[in-house]
């Protein structure tokens, strides 16, 4: 196996730079929000790793694109990575949410429309574990994993559609000027910005990782050196 | 009628064809000949258009057989299994079959293939209280009844009894001599001898030697393994 | 004869097989009825309901039981065509592959129609609350028509799988998410009085559905049929 790349050694580092410099931004940079508090700041983590998740299950469907195409294994590892890195940055959006809700709702889960369908499509992407796992041939599951991430795309926005029909609990962040459910002061949004990139970052430093070990077990299962 | 260049099947990552080719020639009756898992089938079903291979380019009358849906029509079908539905009797079979191939005068092409493969007693019977003998003649009658140009068979001597196998025989000699293309794989290929004029060796993925019958002799283990598989 | 028409007749000749296979075996529609009033009449139980509750829980109760009962025919749909390799068979037709998607989801449309023809004037008997309006059957065909096309694709996918049997659920209600969604607001809508003009919304989405779904029929089922 060739050594690290050294873009990859690059992200490893700028990824156990950036995230604690994030925090220290969040923390002290950062006024408190004046209704929530403190716990406002669970907020530029949340929406982050929210945006991770989304990103790379984007990646998976076009890897699965990539596959269909050139029936390239590459493509298949690429596709798995993001799902699974994509299953943990979810995990993590979700349980930094009920971290947040549990002082403003006084509750850790309402069944906000928003927040039951974010619940069902992580329960969507693990199944494509499941669907893995049941295929024989490692041709097989690339094709069907492929197809299953791009039909998954399909179906996220639509279901993301669906929810802004209903009236949501949900804060609004994201929205024309003047609907959001609150305005972010200059410092706040240099924070949320900050986080994005540096999830970013972390997302395809995390990606690449598990994409080399995907081609490390190919070559194992092959008997090669 | 078809030319086979640089086939390439994985399963697995395992290769089950490498790099194979191989021609035959319209109005060829040829034997493929393998040990088990030597990759008959898969070709086969390749060259059905069931299975897309990894690379390489199969011609069927110099066209590219996965480019265009209605060159299935030339090609004739039999695999291990039946392909037919159980609740459904023999006619209503072969009608749902007429149907996919759109045939005209279907009426008179399905009464014509249950008296072939003499069924004519059951033929509205659900086909799940047929034997299996009577399930691979009535398959081969399916497999020919839109006229395909070339046959592909897949050990079609299963589940026959004696009688039968000889009328199979026959069958396929009859066809041979009006111009149908046939490559038929055999595990026990001695008995189609008389009626085949080739024979390709399919060994390891690719096929090592393909001769006319005169010639079999020339190659001493293809011969020899023809005759002594039992 | 042109192409197009022979790849119309071959989506016909499947649809009608699949007609005559169940006419014949009876062991897809009667099983998703069976099946369905058992969850209607379940569900009474587990959810202790008043006669308040009922009414505001027809049209939940309506997709909730239609998704499940959807399931076990497009489970039984493509069982019937690993038999024998009968989808083999299909796959020998001279047409393009697509058109056995059309066939299969058109045939699942419609054993999952009847059952929902069957269900509404059952709910509406047990539950007081009339789901016999023309709006409402509007919905019902949007909704299991893109509910069926989806579970067509994923059915083909599944039953490659070793856990053939299960997982079809697992792939499906996830995907149908923003199709149980619209129809089941649609259908609440409908039943408080409210005009299509006002659920105009849903029934884009619906049909949003719809057409992105059969457009991945179109585009991926050959994929997912070869081998």
């Amino acid at each position: 196996m060739p050594n690290k790349p050294l873009l990859l050694r690059v992200l490893d580092i700028l990824s156990i730079i950036l995230i604690p410099a994030a925090l220290v931004l969040i923390l002290f940079f950062t006024p408190e929000e004046a209704t929530m508090g403190a716990v406002q700041k669970v907020f530029y983590f949340h929406v982050a790793s929210a945006w991770a998740g989304m990103l790379s299950f984007v990646v998976a469907a076009g890897a699965g694109i990539g596959y269909l195409t050139t029936r390239d294994f590459k493509w298949d590892w690429l596709s798995l990575s993001a799902v699974e890195v994509g299953v943990v940055f979810g995990l993590v959006a979700i349980a930094s949410g009920m971290i947040w809700a549990k002082p403003i709702w006084n509750v850790w889960w309402v069944w906000d429309p928003r927040l039951t369908t974010t619940a069902i499509m992580e329960l969507l992407y693990l199944t494509y574990f499941i669907l893995r796992s049941g295929l024989n041939t490692m041709e097989t599951r690339a094709r069907l994993a492929a197809v299953y991430a791009i039909i998954s795309v399909i179906t996220v926005p639509l279901t993301f559609l669906s929810i802004r029909l209903f009236r949501t609990i949900h804060p609004v962040v994201i929205a024309p000027t003047g609907s959001a459910d609150f305005n972010m002061s200059p410092r706040m949004l240099v924070a949320f910005f900050a986080s994005l990139v540096v999830f970013t970052i972390l997302l395809a430093d995390l990606i690449w990782n598990r994409y080399r070990l995907a081609a490390l077990q190919a070559k194992i299962n092959q008997g090669g050196n | 009628m078809i030319e086979i260049t640089d086939l390439n099947k994985k399963f697995n990552t395992q290769s089950v064809l490498k790099d194979l080719s191989l021609t035959i020639a319209g109005g060829e009756f040829c034997i493929l000949v393998g040990a088990n898992g030597a990759g008959k089938t898969t070709l086969l079903r390749i060259l059905a258009a069931l299975v897309r291979p990894d690379s390489g380019e199969v011609l069927l009358e110099k066209e590219p057989l996965f480019a265009d849906p209605s060159l299935r029509r030339k090609i004739g079908y039999l695999g291990h299994q039946s392909l037919f539905y159980g609740d459904l009797s023999a006619w209503e079979n072969l009608r749902h079959y007429a149907r996919l191939y759109n045939l005209s005068n279907s009426e008179e092409i399905i009464r014509k293939c249950i008296t072939q493969s003499g069924l004519t007693p059951h033929q509205h019977k659900p086909l799940r209280t047929y034997s299996r003998g009577m399930q691979q003649r009535l398959a081969l009658e399916r497999a020919l009844m839109h006229s395909p140009s070339l046959l592909l068979l897949d050990e079609p001597h299963s589940g026959l009894d004696q009688d039968a196998a000889n009328g199979l025989d026959e069958r396929l000699r009859q066809l041979h001599l009006k111009g149908c293309t046939l490559l038929v794989a055999a595990h026990r290929p001695q008995r189609l001898l008389q009626s085949a004029t080739h024979a390709a060796w399919l060994r390891e993925g690719q096929i090592t030697d393909k001769v006319t019958l005169d010639q079999l002799s020339d190659i001493p283990g293809l011969d020899s393994y023809i005759r002594e598989v039992k | 004869m042109t192409g197009f028409r022979r790849y119309l007749q071959t989506v016909w000749a499947i649809f009608r097989k699949d007609v005559q296979v169940e006419w014949r075996g009876r062991q897809g529609v009667p099983v998703m009825l069976v099946f369905s009033l058992l969850v209607v009449f379940l569900f009474n139980f587990a959810l202790q309901l008043s006669p308040q509750l009922q009414s505001g829980l027809a049209s939940g109760l309506l997709w909730v039981t239609l998704a499940f009962a959807a399931t076990l025919g497009l489970n039984r749909s493509a069982a019937l065509e690993r038999e024998n390799d009968a989808l083999n068979g299909l796959m020998l037709a001279p047409v393009d592959r697509s058109a056995i998607f059309f066939g299969k989801t058109l045939s699942n449309l419609a054993s999952t129609l009847l059952v929902a023809f069957i269900l509404m004037p059952t709910i509406s008997l047990f539950f007081g609350q009339n789901l016999l309006k023309p709006a409402l059957f509007l919905v019902v065909i949007l909704g299991t028509g893109a509910y069926t096309c989806l579970g067509t694709i994923l059915s083909a996918l599944s039953i490659q799988s070793r856990t053939r049997d299960v997982l079809l659920p697992v792939l499906l209600y996830p995907l149908a998410l923003p199709i149980l969604i619209a129809a089941s607001e649609a259908s609440r809508g409908i039943l408080s009085g409210q005009t299509l003009g006002e659920l105009q919304n849903w029934l884009y989405l619906l049909l949003a559905c719809g057409i992105l779904f059969t457009a991945t029929g179109l585009l991926l089922f050959e994929t997912i049929l070869e081998e």
